[in-house]
């Protein structure tokens, strides 16, 4: 009987407890993040006006001297990298983008293919989020100006739908599917996108910088649909008309030449800036290159090359000017190649606080094993004056058009040669008696310099796979990078380039 | 909502249903098992029919036990395998049977109720047939009551057994029992654990009361296994248990450092030296590749969240510093043990998060008897143990002359002579004060303490100050049935920290800054200010003058059980605890400092503060029940924990003030009217809960065999709706060899254990499997600039994560000789896991880079652990020794991915790392370049190019071990601890960043090998071989003396200790940094790195002295 009892007193409390426990169904409410993922996993709508502001915010990542930069620039022969000593060795990554040895495990690449993909992949976020036509335009915009960078450098681009999650391998774009996919977007969005004139702080698409896209692109569509990306490229008329329509187009909008060059990367640029980012700020750009014991310290970094600085002539405005030193704040930096003896803010000479000796910048520069003082430094962005990053600038349109008209485009009438004349000219430079390929990739370099487009032209002319100093590799399938290791491991429909 | 609600009460009745279904399945269990006491008659009395035709002993005796409800019980030796039984016979009685069998085999019965114990006879022939069957039955009851001489109270659950059978009854709850016995002559032995045996014959009396003395020794034997505890003999797992005895002594200031290297297979490291810094516990190897890959810690039944409970600092300039360590909060004067569970078989009680082992603390609770006052105070002094031998100012400047010629040297020259290593470490000095009472009496118990402990660094301005309280109390209701108890502790810590990180650039930290400037240089000028070069070149005396950093940390942890008998076997336990900390770290930097950028005419100043609410509620049944030979128990549970954390985090910039309290206390020094001024950096609050259901079923035959079986299944929040429960079940057996009899009397135990079992881990970032969007952190940016605050997702959602598992099969021997004076055990085991949680590339184009996933690889750490523990003296001069010897090997297989970690940082290092984790190798190996001297111009050449390749080098030691030695002579007790890591390197990230001919040329000071080594100054050191070292070494960790005072004629205090104590005094190695003993946080992308040396608070040699009082 006693037990009997017991028992009902057990299953009492069991049955009782058990109707107490399990009162959680584990989903519990987020109070800081708002989920956009609805119950059958496909994506909601997020905020796009917020998600647009953050796109633009992105554009900063590329102001850096690493990564999507470093592949534009330090690849070209307008750039060397030099280690010096303890300082920029960082684990050999600037020494094999000069030297044209990077690998696929290279971090710069892998960084570059991460940043450009991430960014365009919320452009998509913000198209499927009820976009007005203004907002779709401009992440259409966005998308574009990301994704040919990933065409560029890596000749495939995968894509991703919104609502496609983790498990879904990113399909991917060969390189002519890319550039078809580009200029939709572009052209798509040209119409949507207001129009508006030169502006320092255009730091929004346009008009303007949608067709000073579209027209880089045309520019170099042989490159990107030819059948061998290590070329011959075959530039079509049509196609170079249409980079000629792009580029009148941007002129229409009204922008025109500066007549004084280095007015264009300072705060009272006025005719020639189509797009730049207000995130972010240029002074990588000045650090990365000026010698600690300058005001403002740098971190003693790049340098452009002899030869490179050769192709100047010295009353182009472009070489630059010494610098005025009155005691202001840095008045002791100079505009455009730094060269020779060094002065402070107020004109005395600056010693290498290293070695004690006056500081005097050598034209000569070795990759690795450089002493302090040793190359050529670059300033465009002047730390007194400076404005917003420029991502496209009217020169650039300027030389497309002369380009294209070279390259068999109608030219209405203007020829090739008048136009670049047109451009020493206000620059200050002679004029030209004759215009080639050569001379073409010149002035682009010299309009250009530092701007990150140099590989892009250089790719186009065919030299990317010269040598030049320091550079001795001329492997051809380098014209394009590698896909980067840990991207292949994460995307069986990725194929490694020709070559590596 | 009503969809929810609706949800609700589905889930509801869902998990009620299955929990009943257990419960049904439970009491089967429970029922089933209430086998009736069967009559006992005597062999005379029953008659069988046999026919034993030349048959074996033993068959003979499985036929009788057919035909009755007897049993033998004999040793196989004793049994003669030639002798053949031939008898038939009808209506036989056993008695009959029995002496026939006796007189063909040489053996003797005798019965005792149901059982025949079987005896050799050695000389056949003499033996009377009254000797040979003699027969006891229950006819005299004996009644008593079993004390305990601590306090002369009640034993209950004393086994009170007739000697020479397994015949017995249990003393009840006021140690009252009462059992028959078969003649005067029996002799009753009172056993129980943790206490004496005692034997006591019969005789006339029919009362026996017994007083039972407590066994030190057997004391140490019972292991917390988790939802209850067990004798080491009976545990079927892999289990060690650390009693305060054999603690680490000295300055402690957090629990885990009483059992660093005390234990085999267990690898305790503490990220640095400064007073209460983050801790690394592996037990097993290294499994996991996240940054908590720490062991569950469980305080009094309560588990722990792993995460940290203090914030870091946001990165100034000088690099990331170290959250500090969430278990100082304890006061290690507070804990009675510390038992480490190894294996999955006994950690798959905490299933999901028993992969990295389980640690439980149980602290000091009051006992029964005397109330005790107990004080005890020590007072240590610490020095640092080794410091760089860096060059003295002339050789300095002769080096420097030689790369940079005399105009140089003169403008490098100073003209004073500073060791800048002496300027920022001193001696420190650490007070500790413990006052604890306690006291209790048959039904309850209690404990008060405090503590305090003021514990400086041995840099200035570093330590860790902290108050604790703890209130353990017990107390029994309704005839001891239900039984009330609480443990609570409340602890005030204050860290004050000093600008030393992780992941310093090329401007040093505060260590950096101090090995690299330059010692020429007077550390003020002749006006008294600070010398301050250049942001770059920052001045260690006035880093640590002109900043403020420090961490109040309020922190509750407590729990409330009742226990309630439901039946006397069966008792049901329900828990409610909570842990709550509130912490606050300020950091200011005074615009005067010249250091990193950002700092300078501006000054910055942080403020994170972390709250956390854990709470938990477990109610669980245990069912403990000794059926003749079977002894089960049984528990069967249920378990809620929830996890609240809320993070604010600001930063603010533009002071009007150098002063740094007014900073701190008073925000509106800073100028708000300007732009850029302050930032609300970010706020972010999470939600976690885990559920889970558990059972364990122990069953032991005979005390021979052992068995467990063990089922957790964990809900969690942490994994979408498909995956969010995990099943972890286990299952080991034992066997004990010695209680089989045919083994030497030289063992004294000898047990085979195996084991296998899964065990799961879910230590990821809240919720990643939805898509979800935050505003991103604002940043002051090095130019001042304020970035972020961008709408993104949060992460690339991952509905498919899944429980990271781990598969272990273990196999343990466990002896002892001579009595136990010679013990101790043997233990292999094979570990493997899989599903790796990890953060590891996305696949573009993706919301972020990065995306949590389930690895498809395979983690397999495999080794063989030693114990030995042997009392080679005994006697007035007594002499212990303790060894414990562990070999792990760590390898990655099926992965065909690669890893990068191992952040290298540093000038012109920017981007460089140094371990990589990839298939075939074992994890976090060197990546590196190998380094082949230096050519004649003085650059680095490297033996298969300049790239990075795996070198055969592990920072995960395969061996440790560790040595204690305890010598006892009449008052004086004293110990050595010996400790030891071999088989690994250590890559020195101090050398590669600081000890080159480059920052030399530079103007930095460097180590005395720098010089005439052949580098030139324009080299780069890339990362390479040549900061790779050895990091094997032997470590004499703690040697300690004591004296206890006679206080037999001093009436007020009951005993009187006093003792010295040195910690760490010697280290023999041949690492060329401060301590091998190293690990420094240099992950990347959030994957951890392992053995990596950067300018770690180095640690230190302090001798302390105390004194031990109790009243």
């Amino acid at each position: 009987m006693k037990r009997i009892k017991n028992i009902k007193y057990i299953i009492t409390v069991l049955v009782g407890s058990s109707l107490i426990f399990a009162c959680t169904n584990l989903e519990v409410d987020e109070k800081d993040s708002v989920v956009v993922e609805s119950s059958d996993a496909g994506f909601v709508a997020g905020d796009p006006t917020e998600l647009l502001s953050s796109a633009y915010a992105d554009l900063s990542a590329l102001t850096d001297q690493a990564n999507v930069y470093s592949l534009f620039d330090h690849t070209s022969d307008e750039m060397i990298p030099p280690t010096r000593g303890v300082d920029w060795g960082d684990n050999g990554v600037w020494r094999t983008l000069h030297a044209h040895t990077w690998d696929p495990t290279h971090s710069y690449v892998l960084n570059s293919w991460n940043q450009l993909n991430q960014r365009a992949f919320k452009c998509n976020q913000i198209l499927a989020s009820n976009p007005s036509a203004q907002e779709a335009a401009e992440a259409k915009f966005l998308r574009a100006f990301y994704t040919w960078q990933v065409m560029d450098l890596f000749g495939q681009v995968p894509f991703r739908e919104v609502d496609e999650g983790v498990d879904v391998d990113p399909r991917v774009f060969s390189r002519s599917e890319a550039f078809d996919f580009i200029v939709k977007d572009l052209t798509e969005a040209l119409s949507d996108l207001p129009d508006t004139g030169s502006s320092p702080t255009n730091s929004t698409a346009t008009q303007a910088a949608a067709h000073a896209m579209l027209a880089r692109l045309y520019l170099n569509k042989a490159v990107y649909t030819a059948d061998n990306p290590e070329g011959g490229y075959t530039f079509t008329t049509d196609d170079m008309n249409k980079v000629i329509e792009h580029c009148d187009a941007v002129t229409d909008a009204g922008y025109s030449l500066e007549s004084q060059y280095f007015t264009n990367f300072s705060v009272n640029a006025t005719s020639e800036i189509i797009f730049t980012t207000a995130s972010g700020s240029p002074q990588n750009r000045w650090f990365m290159t000026l010698h600690y014991d300058q005001n403002p310290s740098g971190w003693n970094g790049f340098t452009t090359l002899a030869d490179f600085y050769a192709k100047f002539e010295d009353n182009d405005q472009r070489k630059g000017n010494y610098p005025a030193p009155d005691g202001s704040e840095f008045s002791g930096i100079a505009r455009g190649f730094l060269i020779g003896q060094q002065y402070n803010d107020d004109g005395e000479v600056i010693i290498n606080s290293r070695n004690q000796e006056p500081l005097a910048f050598t034209s000569d520069v070795p990759l690795a094993g450089a002493s302090t003082e040793k190359g050529i430094r670059v300033i465009k962005y002047h730390p007194s004056d400076a404005g917003q990053y420029i991502f496209l600038r009217y020169g650039d349109v300027f030389l497309m058009k002369a380009e294209a008209i070279m390259r068999g485009g109608d030219g209405g009438g203007t020829t090739a040669l008048e136009m670049v004349n047109t451009l020493r000219t206000t620059r200050g430079a002679s004029t030209l008696a004759s215009l080639d390929e050569v001379a073409m990739l010149d002035e682009r370099g010299r309009e250009l310099y530092w701007e990150g487009i140099r590989r892009v032209d250089q790719v186009r002319f065919g030299t990317f796979t010269d040598t030049w100093g320091e550079k001795t590799n001329t492997e051809p399938f380098r014209v394009l990078f590698p896909i980067p290791q840990q991207a292949l491991d994460s995307n069986p429909n990725l194929v490694q380039n020709e070559g590596y | 909502m009503k969809k929810k609600l609706l949800r609700l009460i589905k889930m509801c009745s869902y998990y009620s249903f299955i929990g009943l279904l257990a419960q049904v399945v439970f009491y089967n269990f429970l029922f089933a098992s209430g086998l009736s006491a069967q009559e006992v008659k005597s062999i005379e009395e029953v008659s069988i029919n046999i026919k034993l035709e030349n048959i074996g002993i033993k068959e003979a005796f499985r036929q009788i036990e057919n035909r009755t409800n007897y049993r033998f019980a004999y040793e196989d030796r004793d049994l003669d395998k030639d002798v053949k039984i031939n008898y038939v016979s009808e209506n036989a009685t056993v008695k009959n049977v029995l002496l026939e069998i006796s007189k063909e085999a040489s053996l003797s019965f005798r019965q005792v109720n149901n059982d025949i114990d079987v005896k050799k006879i050695h000389n056949n022939r003499k033996v009377s047939n009254s000797q040979r069957v003699e027969i006891f039955q229950g006819d005299i009851t004996v009644k008593g009551k079993v004390l305990s001489a601590e306090d002369n109270t009640g034993l209950p659950g004393v086994n009170v057994i007739i000697k020479g059978t397994t015949n017995g009854t249990v003393t009840d709850i006021n140690g009252d029992y009462s059992i028959e016995v078969p003649s005067e002559n029996t002799v009753l032995v009172f056993s129980s654990v943790g206490f004496i045996q005692e034997e006591r014959t019969v005789g006339t009396n029919t009362v026996i009361n017994v007083t039972l003395n407590v066994d030190i020794k057997e004391l140490s034997e019972i292991v917390v296994i988790g939802y209850g505890q067990v004798e080491s003999k009976d545990a079927t797992g892999a289990v060690t248990s650390i009693k305060e005895e054999d603690f680490n002594k000295g300055v402690i200031s957090s629990p885990e450092q009483l059992i660093q290297g005390r234990t085999a297979g267990v690898q305790i490291t503490s990220s640095s030296g400064e007073p209460g810094a983050g801790i690394n516990v592996r037990i097993r190897g290294t499994s996991s590749v996240r940054s908590n890959n720490n062991p569950l810690f469980v305080v009094d039944g309560v588990p722990l969240s792993g995460d940290d409970v203090s914030g870091g600092v946001s990165d100034v300039g000088f690099g990331r510093t170290a959250p500090k360590n969430p278990l100082n909060f304890l006061n290690p004067n507070d804990i009675a043990s510390i038992d480490i569970l190894k294996d999955a078989s006994a950690t798959a009680i905490y299933g999901s998060r028993g992969a990295n082992g389980v640690v439980i603390i149980t602290t000091k609770s009051g006992k029964s008897g005397k109330d005790v006052l107990n004080y005890s105070y020590n007072f240590g002094v610490s020095n640092i143990t080794k410091k760089y031998d860096l060059l003295e100012p002339n050789v300095y400047l002769d080096a420097y002359e030689t790369f940079n010629g005399a105009a140089a040297r003169d403008a490098l020259d100073g003209g004073a002579e500073t060791d800048w290593q002496d300027v920022i470490f001193r001696t420190a000095y650490t007070n500790s004060h413990n006052l604890s009472y306690g006291g209790g009496s048959e039904d309850s118990n209690f404990r008060f303490s405090l503590g305090y402990m003021d514990q400086e660094g041995i840099i200035e301005n570093s330590g860790l100050t902290r108050y604790t309280a703890r209130f353990n109390g017990s107390k029994s209701f309704i005839d001891d049935r239900l039984t009330i108890s609480t443990q609570v502790t409340i602890s005030d810590t204050k860290d004050d920290n000093v600008p030393i990180t992780d992941n310093s650039g090329f401007e040093g930290d505060l260590l950096g800054a101090a090995l690299k400037a330059n010692p020429t240089l007077p550390i003020r000028d002749s006006n008294g200010d600070f010398i301050q070069l250049s942001n770059s070149e920052p001045n260690p005396a006035a880093m640590l003058a002109l900043s403020k950093d420090f961490t109040n940390t309020l922190r509750a942890l407590g729990n409330i059980s009742a226990e309630l008998k439901i039946i006397n076997d069966l008792t049901f336990k329900t828990v409610i605890g909570i842990d709550r900390s509130m912490s606050n770290r300020t950091a200011a930097f005074s615009r005067d400092l010249n250091a990193a950028t950002g700092i300078l005419d501006k000054g910055r100043l942080f403020i994170n503060d972390i709250s956390i609410k854990n709470t938990l509620w477990e109610n669980y049944f245990t069912y403990d029940k000794t059926f003749d030979n079977v002894k089960l128990n049984a528990v069967l549970g249920y378990s809620y924990q929830k996890f609240e954390r809320s993070i604010r985090d600001s930063e603010t910039t533009n002071f009007r003030t150098n002063d740094l309290d007014l900073m701190i206390n008073n925000w509106a020094s800073a100028d708000m009217s300007l732009g850029n001024t302050i930032v609300g950096r970010n706020s972010s609050a999470t939600i976690d809960e885990l559920q889970s259901y558990f059972g364990r079923i122990n069953l032991s035959y005979a005390s021979k065999y052992l068995l467990t079986l063990t089922l957790r299944a964990d809900g969690s929040t942490k994994f979408g709706s498909g995956n969010k429960y995990g099943y972890f079940p286990s299952a080991a057996i034992k066997w004990r060899l010695a209680e089989e009899g045919f083994l030497p009397d030289l063992f004294s135990d000898l047990s085979l254990r195996a084991g296998y079992g899964l065990t799961g881990n879910q230590e990821i970032p809240h919720n990643l499997y939805q898509e979800r969007q935050r505003y991103r952190d604002w940043d002051i940016a090095s130019g001042g600039n304020i970035d972020g605050g961008g709408l993104e997702t949060v992460a690339f959602a991952n509905p498919n994560l899944k429980w990271e598992s781990t598969s272990q099969l273990s196999v343990g021997l466990e002896y002892g000789f001579v009595n136990n004076r010679i013990r101790g055990s043997v233990d292999y085991y094979y570990k493997n896991t899989n599903d790796l949680l990890i953060q590891i590339t996305s696949a573009q184009p993706a919301v972020q880079p990065f995306v949590w996933t389930n690895l498809d690889a395979d983690v397999i750490n495999q080794g063989i652990e030693l114990f030995v523990e042997a009392d080679i003296l005994t006697g007035d001069f007594s002499w212990n020794i303790n060894a414990n010897y562990a070999y792990n090997k760590n390898e990655v297989k099926n992965y065909s991915g690669l890893i990068n970690t191992g952040e290298i940082n540093g000038q012109g290092l920017t981007g460089a790392f140094a371990q990589r984790i990839a298939e075939g190798q074992p994890l976090f190996a060197f990546f590196l370049r190998k380094f082949a001297g230096f050519d004649n111009e003085g650059i680095s050449v490297y033996e298969d190019g300049d790239f990075q390749q795996f070198v055969d080098a592990s920072p995960i030691p395969t061996s440790t071990a560790g040595l204690t030695n305890n010598f006892y002579y009449k008052n004086f007790d004293l110990s050595f601890f010996f400790t030891g890591q071999f088989g690994h390197y250590v890559y020195s990230n101090t050398a590669n960043a600081y000890f080159t001919a480059g920052a030399l040329a530079n103007g930095r000071n460097v180590t005395k090998d720098v010089v005439g080594n052949g580098e030139s100054n324009l080299n780069a050191p890339d990362v390479s071989t040549r900061f790779l070292e050895k990091g094997d070494f032997v470590r004499l960790q703690n040697v300690s003396l004591g004296y206890t005072i006679d206080t037999e004629n001093i009436n007020a205090i009951s005993r009187l200790r006093l003792y010295v104590t040195g910690q760490n005094l010697l280290v023999f190695t041949s690492y060329s940094g401060q301590d091998p003993e190293v690990n420094v946080n240099k992950s990347l992308n959030n994957v951890p790195s392992l053995g990596i040396d950067y300018t770690p608070y180095p640690r230190s040699r302090t001798i302390v002295f105390g004194v031990d009082i109790s009243f």
